[in-house]
């Protein structure tokens, strides 16, 4: 929680039921109470939400006020005195539950909520215990299903809004509210509008009573034979705190924690309901071996000496450098690590990468300073330079959401297309695709007048230059990729050029795959090693213990699918990566699949890519093993195994220990703890990060790397023990359960003083400056009948764990060209026609829609939606891609 | 003498009268509100009383109660309301008939019948499924080919064995609070239950003084 740094005069000393402490001016009296052990009852009110006073269940009486204010509205001042367990409070309590349960069907049994209630628990702990009503309730059609993923249940709602304020105020997806007077006031979405919210799944989580539940959950479990443990969300890089929880080893929900850091208790849909995939019948549960043109169930260890067979072979004949890794970003720390240490310390080749080109070079993200999502949220002004954050990174948008329309941050936003974020931005400015360099020239110049730049009109970008001030004090650049049909360099190379205008500027990467961050720090990208060092900073360090290392910087994702279509890289390890859904030229990726004389694929499906594969090594997924993640800020957290996998499935890192060992190598550790501890002791950024600092009750929100160590060493009780003692009924904050999976971690020795390398030696971490980007070849003249891609992303895709998640899968849109309707009309084209589309790779046929969200001159189509789309249109080898569209017929 | 002293026990109990009976073939009456294996009963029109709630496995304290609840397919509902019980397994290797299952139970689905005389030869046998759970057509429990089910053991399986016992609510006594069975209708409530001067129905063949004899040592 928030340190406490008061002094005397910024607090104010009220008594609650005979008990004294201080508050802050301005804390409401039921926050205050609770922060000092005394729960006042509540149905309306949200620590996370404004106070809207609805529902009467907190009325407390304060000395020398008339009547029973709600302590929900009700502020703290100097000397109040609040009782909150009189005779009158009391009788007040009973009311206001009588009243509720008037109309409230007697659904416990049968009900969701049911054993978690706070209807249910208030009533018990404060009501009155019997009923005097007899008269039959208030009746509505039962459960109806007001989106895919949310069922309302109106006879059980009690009318305290908390789910009509997150919608609106929250989310600002005010598709549900309340209609019709008196008792007949119900929860409802609007007539042909179903509560298609991102976010709809928070609603379930603070209904107070079983109105509002999610169709994934429903009926799948009770509370009581429920299991939890608390974990990280891997399903995207913003890395929000939850608690996973499972019923006879299944995984069956999982709850959003509040981390005052992250997540303030909010997941997305996605988030919160794409556990379905680790229960999906169609997983990887045997190791397989292509014969001929089948691939067979394997034991592993056949499996393993298949692909340390074919491994080695491609590094006798061609060298080290013909074998390539791609992925690596959908996994823990420790796995990531392990494939980077047989990668580059066993294999010896530097042509590893876990973007597959779809997002940003690793030495911009990583050499260029860092922001948390706090300094986003507090800062000057934000620039936006990257991706749809509401469809990519959700949570991150909310918090933006929240800074900008409470605490009034300053965005600008700077795209090929209008976002989610358009509507809270001061200005966006929409450039044509790959001129994200000219752009951000001007932008940073200073001139005046200011030219025009990249699409940009002069004025708009004065405007925004205006905002964003000269020397970029106070300016968080949230970084991704726009686009993936623009090279992802000019967006590097355009963050280089603001970081040499904006010394003070910095950055918060806003890359998508649950553990890219971590993925990167730990080295499985090419030039780099673990620890955001740069290969050749690095090699003395690593050499040490290491052994081998890559003598040349190997390919990047790009350059090792171009290599192996050509036939030179040999062999490909595709670490649950499947380049033929996810690299952005499907063509290409065909072609390097077919290219590589020798694949392995370490995956949980059997994707379009790993079909291809002549060996099948099944990995655990999220929930089945333990470790630690890295989100966009750098923020080392603990991921929790919740499940057994199925089957036979193994960790990454258990695998690349095992084939290491096959190809003569020795990665050195056996468990999880050991991979962190070398980490730990290892990865110049991570030095000092020990599980025991993380297992600190001050860390439980994560450590932020780098990691600069601390003060004077504490000794502590680990947070497990702590949380015990400091059970706490804490109403609709989710406790934060005991971080299990610790003891694994507890039980490894801390490196002592004297074999701790700290210091001396220690090689300097990256930085990232103008022209380390790699060159970037300019975009080809406009041409007046070509429209230029820009492929964003959608939230629900044709990715893994949409593609099989039962209540997501329906959710993905099918692709539509949208282009502004300026183009349109010259084409003489409308919403809903089709069309011929044709790139330098194919002719598709799709359907248009007019959108005003795109300049004139581009047509946005989604990449990776299910069917043809955006990667077979897109020529890799060009930095942007022209499309001519055509009427059929 | 003495030789024959040492008999006299064994000669005296030669003529006084048995107190062992020919188990298996015979058998002791059981008591009224004996704990046997379980049933799950139905409405009288043929709908499952259960509803899946998994209150029965929440209070199991031998953990041996297995139900997962399911959506009641609308067009042919097995129970009334919402939800209903879609699996429903039982342990007999762990189930201690200690009856806090049926007490828990909010619609009177479990109850228990008298029978306890039933053995198998794998574990996996010992847990018994919905099928083999759930009374027959006519509301009696169902004869499976392994069990060894005497007259009588099958009738007192209702909710009304419960409601009436004497450590229910005095409140209670006498009146029907519980809802009526496939086969059975409303069971009225037992002698004795109404005060003084009332005409509750008599237990049928196992009575009270059977009880009083035969019960548990
Ligand atoms: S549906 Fe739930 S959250 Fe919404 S108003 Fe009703 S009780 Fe409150
Ligand atoms: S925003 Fe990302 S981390 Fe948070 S719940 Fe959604 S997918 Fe998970
Ligand atoms: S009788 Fe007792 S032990 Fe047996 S199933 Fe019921 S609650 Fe469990
Ligand atoms: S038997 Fe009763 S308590 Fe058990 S699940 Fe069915 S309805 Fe619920
Ligand atoms: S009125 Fe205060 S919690 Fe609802």
């Amino acid at each position: 929680m928030t340190e406490q740094t008061e002094t005397k005069k910024d607090t104010v000393t009220v008594t609650v039921d005979g008990k004294t402490f201080e508050a802050a001016p301005g804390e409401l009296v039921i926050a205050a109470a609770e922060r000092h052990g005394i729960y006042i009852p509540r149905f309306c009110w949200h620590p996370r939400m404004k106070p809207v006073g609805m529902c009467r269940m907190c009325l407390v009486e304060i000395e020398g006020v008339r009547g029973l204010p709600p302590a929900c509205t009700t502020p703290v001042a100097e000397g109040m005195v609040v009782d909150t367990r009189t005779p009158v409070v009391k009788k007040a309590q009973d009311g206001v539950l009588e009243f509720l349960l008037i109309n409230h069907p007697l659904d416990c049994p049968v009900c969701d909520r049911g054993g978690e209630c706070p209807l249910q628990d208030q009533t018990f702990s404060f009501g009155p215990g019997e009923s005097r009503f007899v008269e039959e309730k208030r009746h509505f059609e039962k459960p109806i299903a007001i989106s895919e993923l949310v069922a309302l249940d109106r006879e059980r709602c009690i009318q305290c809004a908390r789910c009509t304020r997150f919608a609106d105020e929250v989310a600002g997806d005010p598709l549900i509210s309340f209609v019709d007077r008196g008792d007949h006031t119900q929860v409802l979405t609007f007539p042909d509008d179903p509560f298609t919210s991102y976010f709809s799944g928070n609603t379930v989580q603070i209904c107070p009573v079983g109105a509002l539940t999610a169709s994934p959950y429903r009926f799948k479990a009770r509370p009581w034979d429920l299991d939890q443990v608390e974990s990280t969300c891997s399903t995207c890089a913003v890395g929000c705190r939850v608690n996973l929880q499972s019923s006879q080893n299944d995984l069956v929900r999982m709850l959003g924690v509040d981390s005052e850091p992250v997540n303030h208790s909010w997941l997305c849909d996605k988030g919160r309901f794409g556990y379905q995939a680790v229960e999906h019948d169609g997983r990887v549960t045997h190791p397989l071996v292509r014969k001929g043109d089948e691939l067979i169930e394997a034991s592993w260890s056949e499996a393993y000496a298949a692909a340390a067979k074919g491994l080695a072979d491609v590094r006798d004949l061609h060298g080290a450098g013909a074998i390539a890794f791609l992925g690596g970003a959908r996994g823990t720390n420790e796995d990531a690590y392990a494939w980077a240490k047989l990668a580059k310390g066993v294999l010896a080749t530097d042509s590893v990468d876990c973007q597959l080109d779809d997002g940003l070079p690793a030495a911009a993200v990583l050499g260029l300073p860092r922001a948390t999502i706090d300094d986003a949220c507090r800062a000057k002004a934000v620039l936006l330079l990257g991706p749809d954050l509401k469809e990519e990174l959700p949570v991150l948008y909310l918090r933006l959401r929240e800074a900008v329309v409470d605490g009034g941050v300053a965005v600008v936003e700077l795209g090929p297309q209008s976002t989610g974020m358009t509507r809270h931005a001061k200005t966006t400015l929409l450039y044509r695709p790959g001129e994200a360099v000219e752009v951000a020239r001007a932008l940073t110049s200073g001139r005046d007048p200011m030219p025009d730049a990249g699409g940009v009109r002069g004025e708009e970008l004065a405007a925004a230059a205006g905002i964003l001030g000269r020397a970029g004090e106070g300016v968080v650049v949230v970084l991704g990729r726009p686009s993936v049909a623009e090279s992802g360099r000019t967006v590097a190379e355009a963050a280089a050029v603001i970081a040499a205008a904006w010394p003070q500027a910095r950055f918060l990467p806003a890359l998508r795959r649950g553990n890219v961050m971590g993925a990167l720090d730990m080295g499985l990208a090419p030039g780099v090693l673990p620890g955001r060092v740069g290969l050749d900073a690095g090699r003395e360090w690593f050499s040490q213990e290491w052994g081998v290392l890559p003598e040349e910087p190997g390919l990047d994702a790009a350059g090792i699918v171009g290599a192996a279509a050509e036939g030179r890289v040999q062999a490909l390890v595709l670490l649950g990566a499947d380049p033929i859904n996810d690299f952005p030229d499907r063509t290409l990726a065909r072609r390097a699949l077919a290219g590589a004389g020798f694949v392995v694929a370490v995956d949980t499906f059997l994707t379009d890519s790993s079909r291809e594969a002549d060996v099948v090594l099944p990995a655990a997924m999220y929930g089945e093993k333990a470790g630690t993640t890295t989100n966009i800020e750098g923020r080392v957290t603990r991921v929790n195994q919740k499940v057994t996998a199925p089957g036979t499935v193994r960790s990454d890192w258990i695998i690349a220990a095992e084939l290491a060992q096959r190809l003569g190598g020795d990665l050195g550790f056996d468990s999880t703890a050991a991979v962190w501890a070398e980490i730990a002791r290892l990865a110049p950024s991570h030095v000092g990060l020990t599980a025991d600092v993380l297992g600190r009750r001050e860390n439980r929100d994560g450590v932020v790397a780098p990691y600069e160590g601390e003060g004077p060493p504490r000794h502590e009780a680990p947070v497990e023990q702590i949380e015990a003692a400091a059970a706490v009924h804490q109403g609709e904050t989710l406790p934060s359960e005991a971080v299990a999976g610790a003891p694994e971690h507890a039980a490894v020795d801390e490196p002592s003083d004297d074999d701790d390398p700290a210091g001396a030696g220690r090689p300097p971490l990256l930085t990232f400056a103008v022209g380390d980007a790699g060159s970037t070849a300019a975009p080809p003249a406009v041409d007046a009948y070509a429209l230029r891609l820009v492929a964003g992303r959608r939230l629900y895709d044709n990715g893994v764990t949409v593609r099989h998640s039962a209540h997501l899968a329906g959710l993905a849109p099918s692709p539509r060209l949208r282009a502004n309707p300026y183009d349109l009309d010259r084409l003489g084209l409308g919403t809903g026609d089709r069309v011929r589309v044709t790139s330098s790779r194919t002719t598709l046929t799709l359907e248009v829609a007019a959108d005003t969200g795109i300049p004139r001159g581009s047509v946005a189509l989604p990449f990776n939606l299910p069917g043809e789309g955006a990667a077979d249109l897109i020529d890799g080898t060009q930095p942007v891609t022209d499309l001519r569209v055509e009427t059929t017929n | 003498m003495g030789y024959f002293e040492g008999f006299r026990v064994t000669f005296e109990q030669l003529f006084r009268p048995r107190v062992t009976i020919q188990y298996p073939e015979e058998k002791r009456p059981k008591a009224l509100r004996f704990h046997g294996r379980h049933v799950l009963n139905k409405y009288e029109d043929g709908m499952e009383k259960c509803i899946g709630c998994e209150l029965c496995a929440g209070v199991c304290p031998a953990r041996c109660i297995h139900v997962r609840g399911l959506d009641n397919p609308p067009d042919a509902p097995v129970s009334p309301g919402e939800r209903y019980g879609f699996v429903y397994e039982i342990n007999y290797l762990r189930c201690i008939h200690c009856d806090l299952c049926v007490e828990a139970c909010p619609t009177e689905a479990i109850t228990e019948s008298k029978l306890f005389e039933f053995s198998f030869s794998n574990r996996q046998d010992a847990i018994y499924t919905k099928d083999e759970l759930l009374v027959a057509d006519d509301g009696q429990p169902k004869h499976l080919p392994w069990e060894d089910w005497r007259e009588g053991e099958d009738l007192h399986t209702s909710a009304w064995v419960r409601a009436t016992a004497p450590n229910g609510d005095a409140d209670y006594e006498g009146r029907v609070a519980w809802s009526a069975e496939l086969g059975y209708g409303v069971r009225p409530p037992e002698a004795g239950q109404l005060g003084d001067d009332d005409a509750g129905a008599p237990i049928d063949d196992i009575t009270v003084e059977q009880v009083a004899e035969g019960g548990h040592h």
